[in-house]
């Protein structure tokens, strides 16, 4: 009985002892990756820092609208060395999972390994997509304040919207989710808001649109009315 | 119409020689050559000792300088050159017309819209005659206007200059120009070429630097403005086109103006005065409107560019009774350099930030419309002249804003 159970005992900690061995190199190797991967992401950190200071990222961000100026505390240089930083720390590790001996770890890791690159990409065509909307929307307000109208807010929130509804049907048809799905209900909301604001133009607008086109084209044909042209002589003349 | 200029001493005996560089604004054939045929018309009652050439600035990868008689002239001509990128008008021809004129010796060169000039007056006679004979090194052509002409230099460009460089020139972004040959060599050596070729040539870079160095300067009165080329432009437009390069002058300028105190006028030749002509029925609602709106849009924005206590002045006008709403002088010149500090430091795209400040422009531009609405040309005058005695009380809030940016209460 004892020379049985001394056995068993014997031949399970033989096996543990085998599997630790055949398993000791890829976790020496996944520990190497784990190592190299830190000293990678400290070292890209740097980099990505450097590069933001010299380009004067948080300058132009902030000066372009894209990023708030009040906030002192966060900043796109900030952002952008922590999103590197884990990114390649996280790469690290599904990069040593993957060496690892273990079937199962093994698989989940390359699988994420194939994507995670295309998330990547369309993470940042979503950021730059966000970022583009917010300069579009200021600019759009600007332009629609001078014009001298009223729903100024609204349609730059509407710009800034259909920018963004742009970059993320791209940044989703990038990353492979549901892509035709995407594709369809972009397209009939991008031709919805389209058609909507043609139809806003073609019926509230008609008059604006009329005067600013004879502002920019005075020669097109069409004669001022006497009363435009009483306008003209009590005009203020900015240059 | 009023008569305030001081006018220069009497001609010398001795009559004026050599070459004279006149550079025309490339504009529509026929007014090229009639131009070309008076100015030879001109220089010869008026100057006939001297030599003139007549070119003509054009367009293109990099502007070249075409005789007005050849046919080039006839197939460039056609081309509204020059006007339509960042520089204004065809003052982006300077650095061409500059080293011509180093090139030729040229006592005196001159750059000339291509339109119409007031024929009453002898104007040609006016422009060069403090060069050639009386050795100036910059004459500032200066026209006679309506009250409602020209209201971005009478609200911004001309008090800006003078409380900056103290110097009285009444239109400094007139988009023409005298320069005396020793200038136009000392323009030519300036570094701003090569640091700031994006601003270098333009009126408010001429005029900066004729004002900030050792140069003497006057202004001519050429009689009535002839008018512009080309339909009226819109006012943020224009804003940005002519406020911008006024203030990079002010950031390129930094440690000379904040030592100028006070301003002194200029010898001026010629008659000065605002044309009135009666009252004007100016609809004052929709300016007031826009600057309502401005400040309930851009309010946020703005909140990046002006101190809190500047903000709520504002919103305090804004909230008077329709009719009432009016920016004042002073608040007005702590606005406009407060713009000018947003500029330097970048706080906002400087595109977006000259053009919304178009709401705040036409604010102040209401009440002025109303003051000047039963005024003669000497009352208008009188206006402008408070306005710019204002933007050089509140200098000292310049100063302090430009030395401390982040400081919202200097």
């Amino acid at each position: 009985m004892w020379q049985d159970t001394k056995r068993i005992f014997l031949d399970s900690a033989e096996r543990l002892l085998q599997a630790t061995a055949r398993l000791l190199p890829s976790v020496l190797a996944m520990l190497l990756f784990f190592a190299l991967s830190v000293v990678l992401a400290v070292a890209l950190r740097g980099v990505v820092r450097r590069i933001c200071e010299r380009l004067a990222l948080d300058r132009r961000l902030r000066e372009w609208g894209v990023w708030p100026s009040g906030d002192a505390r966060s900043s796109p240089t900030r952002l952008l060395t922590r999103i590197s930083f884990w990114t390649v720390l996280v790469l690290g590790v599904f990069l040593g999972l993957s060496v690892l001996d273990a079937p199962a770890a093994s698989a989940v890791s390359v699988q994420l390994l194939g994507y995670v690159p295309r998330l990547l990409v369309a993470l940042a065509i979503f950021a730059v997509a966000v970022g583009i909307s917010r300069v579009v929307e200021r600019n759009v307000l600007i332009g629609a304040v001078n014009m001298g109208m009223q729903s100024a807010r609204l349609l730059a929130l509407g710009a800034r919207w259909l920018v963004v509804l742009l970059g993320a049907a791209i940044a989703l048809d990038h990353s492979g989710v549901a892509a035709h799905v995407v594709t369809v209900a972009f397209g009939i909301l991008f031709g919805g808001i389209v058609f909507a604001l043609s139809l806003a133009v073609g019926l509230g607008a008609k008059d604006f649109v009329a005067r600013s086109l004879q502002r920019r084209f005075p020669d097109s044909g069409a004669t001022e009315s006497p009363a435009e042209q009483e306008d003209e002589r009590g005009q203020i003349h900015h240059t | 119409m009023s008569v305030t200029s001081t006018e220069l001493s009497a001609s010398p005996a001795e009559l004026p020689h050599g070459e004279i560089l006149i550079a025309l604004e490339a504009g529509d054939r026929s007014a090229v050559t009639a131009s070309a045929a008076s100015i030879r018309a001109h220089l010869a009652a008026r100057f006939a000792g001297c030599t003139a050439k007549i070119v003509v600035a054009t367009a293109g990868s990099e502007t070249a300088l075409v005789d007005a008689d050849s046919p080039d002239a006839a197939r460039t001509a056609a081309v509204p050159a020059l006007a339509g990128d960042g520089i204004a008008g065809h003052l982006s021809a300077v650095s061409a017309v500059l080293r011509e004129a180093d090139r030729l010796g040229a006592r005196a060169a001159v750059l000339l819209s291509a339109g119409a000039h007031d024929e009453s007056v002898d104007w040609l006679g006016l422009l060069l005659q403090p060069i050639l004979e009386e050795g100036f090194d910059y004459v500032c052509p200066t026209y006679r206007r309506e009250r409602l002409d020209g209201m971005l230099n009478t609200a911004i460009v001309y008090p800006l200059t003078r409380a900056l460089f103290g110097r009285r020139l009444r239109q400094p972004a007139g988009g023409e120009a005298a320069l005396s040959l020793a200038l136009a060599r000392a323009l030519l050596a300036q570094p701003a070429w090569r640091q700031d070729p994006a601003y270098a040539g333009s009126d408010a870079w001429l005029v900066a630097s004729v004002l900030a160095g050792p140069f003497r300067a006057c202004q001519a009165w050429l009689g009535k403005w002839p008018g512009g080329a080309g339909p009226a432009e819109d006012a943020s437009h224009a804003l940005a086109r002519i406020v911008g390069p006024v203030f990079q002058e002010m950031e390129r300028h930094a440690d000379r103006w904040q030592r100028v105190e006070g301003s002194e006028p200029v010898p001026s030749v010629g008659q000065a005065g605002v044309i009135a002509g009666g009252p004007f029925a100016v609809d004052v609602g929709p300016l007031e409107d826009a600057f309502r709106l401005g400040l309930r849009e851009l309010g946020e924005l703005w909140g990046l560019v002006l101190p809190p206590g500047t903000l709520l002045t504002l919103r305090r006008a804004a909230a008077t009774p329709a009719g009432k709403a009016r920016v004042s002088d002073a608040l007005w010149a702590r606005i406009v350099y407060d713009f000018a500090v947003a500029h330097s430091t970048r706080v906002v795209e400087r595109q977006q930030l000259l053009r919304s400040m178009t709401p705040l422009y036409l604010g102040w531009v209401r009440g002025f419309v109303e003051d000047v609405r039963e005024l003669d040309g000497d009352g208008t005058e009188a206006r402008v002249e408070a306005l710019c005695g204002t933007f050089e009380r509140e200098k000292p809030y310049a100063i302090a804003r430009w030395r401390w940016p982040d400081s919202f209460n200097p």
